[in-house]
């Protein structure tokens, strides 16, 4: 009798857990736009207003950190790295959100909609690790030595960057059908406030 | 649609707008503060009566948006070297005396009002930060020039 009891609660045990596998079939596809264009704006955010070439460039540029500690009074090349290392914060901070956002959106509904192959997933995996590891690696160092002993890390974060804004690219390229590419270059977009 | 031909107008304004008024203004510190100028505060639209009679007023508004858009973006990329100097070139082009031109510079930041719509905040922190130190070393320059004789304190706005 004790034997069967046992053989029964382990059938249901595992009739609960066969459940609770079926139910947990992923992301559902109904109702999920809104994070596509959240996935959309934030990849937006970080191409167009964090990982612009000359915004990074001036952000981290030797020759204003030359030039401004050379200027007279010593106070001046104080506020300099005052106001750099605020600035490069600032972007740390936002990139690492961005991202995040982004990898939200790859974690939990990409793989519904595009056809990514297992190599490309797992870079992409690894490229996130390696952004989030560099994001707080760069943090660290820009509060131990400023905005200008942080190049090295700042290009790794970049490059990896940038290949997960070309994955996500492709993952939601679907957003932007010829038709609409058209319209929203010939609209009033650049900063005509309509 | 008629877009491309809205298209063509824009491009034609811009291109009027760069020949005729901003021609003169070769720094882009001078263009951004013009340019911010055109812009109406309570709608965000631009104008400018002479490109909306040659053109249409919504192709002048967005040609002007586009040559705002230009002149910060080549503020974002410029260096502090090249800060320093727009700030002193357009001090000079202000004719208004140096010691008020830091004072209300330093004290009512009016680039704050300039950066055009849609810029992304990181962008225009760094070019508000960027004018912050340039004035600076202006400020110590000019301080410089006058110690000899004069010595006149350059203190904030109230």
């Amino acid at each position: 009798m004790i034997s069967l009891l046992f053989y029964l609660l382990v059938g249901v045990g595992l009739l609960v857990f066969l459940w609770l596998l079926a139910r947990r079939k992923g992301a559902p596809v109904e109702g999920c736009g809104r994070q596509f264009v959240e996935a959309r704006q934030a990849l937006r955010t970080l191409q167009l207003g964090l990982l612009p070439e000359n915004l990074i460039e001036r952000l981290f540029d030797r020759e204003d950190f030359r030039y401004a500690m050379a200027a007279s009074p010593a106070n001046i090349g104080e506020l300099f790295l005052q106001e750099r290392k605020r600035i490069s914060l600032m972007w740390v901070r936002r990139v690492r959100c961005e991202i995040r956002n982004l990898m939200q959106f790859h974690l939990g509904y990409s793989r519904l909609h595009a056809k990514l192959s297992l190599l490309t997933e797992i870079r992409l995996a690894l490229d996130f690790g390696l952004l989030l590891l560099a994001c707080r690696a760069l943090r660290i160092l820009l509060y131990m030595r400023g905005p200008h002993g942080a190049g090295a890390v700042v290009v790794v974060l970049t490059a990896a960057a940038g290949r997960v804004c070309a994955a996500s690219e492709k993952s939601l390229a679907f957003l932007n059908p010829p038709a609409l590419e058209s319209f929203r270059r010939s609209s009033a977009g650049n900063g005509a406030a309509i | 649609m008629g877009t491309p031909a809205k298209n063509v107008d824009v491009l034609a304004a811009a291109d009027d707008l760069r020949r005729r008024t901003l021609v003169d203004m070769t720094q882009p510190l001078e263009r951004l503060i013009y340019l911010a100028s055109t812009r109406d505060y309570n709608t965000g639209l631009y104008y400018h009566h002479g490109l909306a009679l040659r053109f249409s007023e919504e192709a002048a508004c967005e040609a002007l948006a586009d040559c705002h858009r230009e002149a910060f973006d080549e503020l974002v990329g410029a260096s502090l070297e090249e800060l320093v100097h727009e700030l002193e070139a357009y001090l000079e082009s202000t004719r208004v005396a140096p010691s008020d031109f830091i004072v209300a510079w330093k004290g009512l930041e009016p680039y704050r009002v300039a950066v055009p719509v849609g810029i992304d905040s990181l962008s225009s922190e760094l070019v508000f930060s960027n004018l912050k130190v340039a004035l600076a070393i202006l400020e110590a320059r000019l301080m410089g020039r006058m110690k000899p004789g004069a010595s006149r304190h350059l203190s904030p706005v109230q």
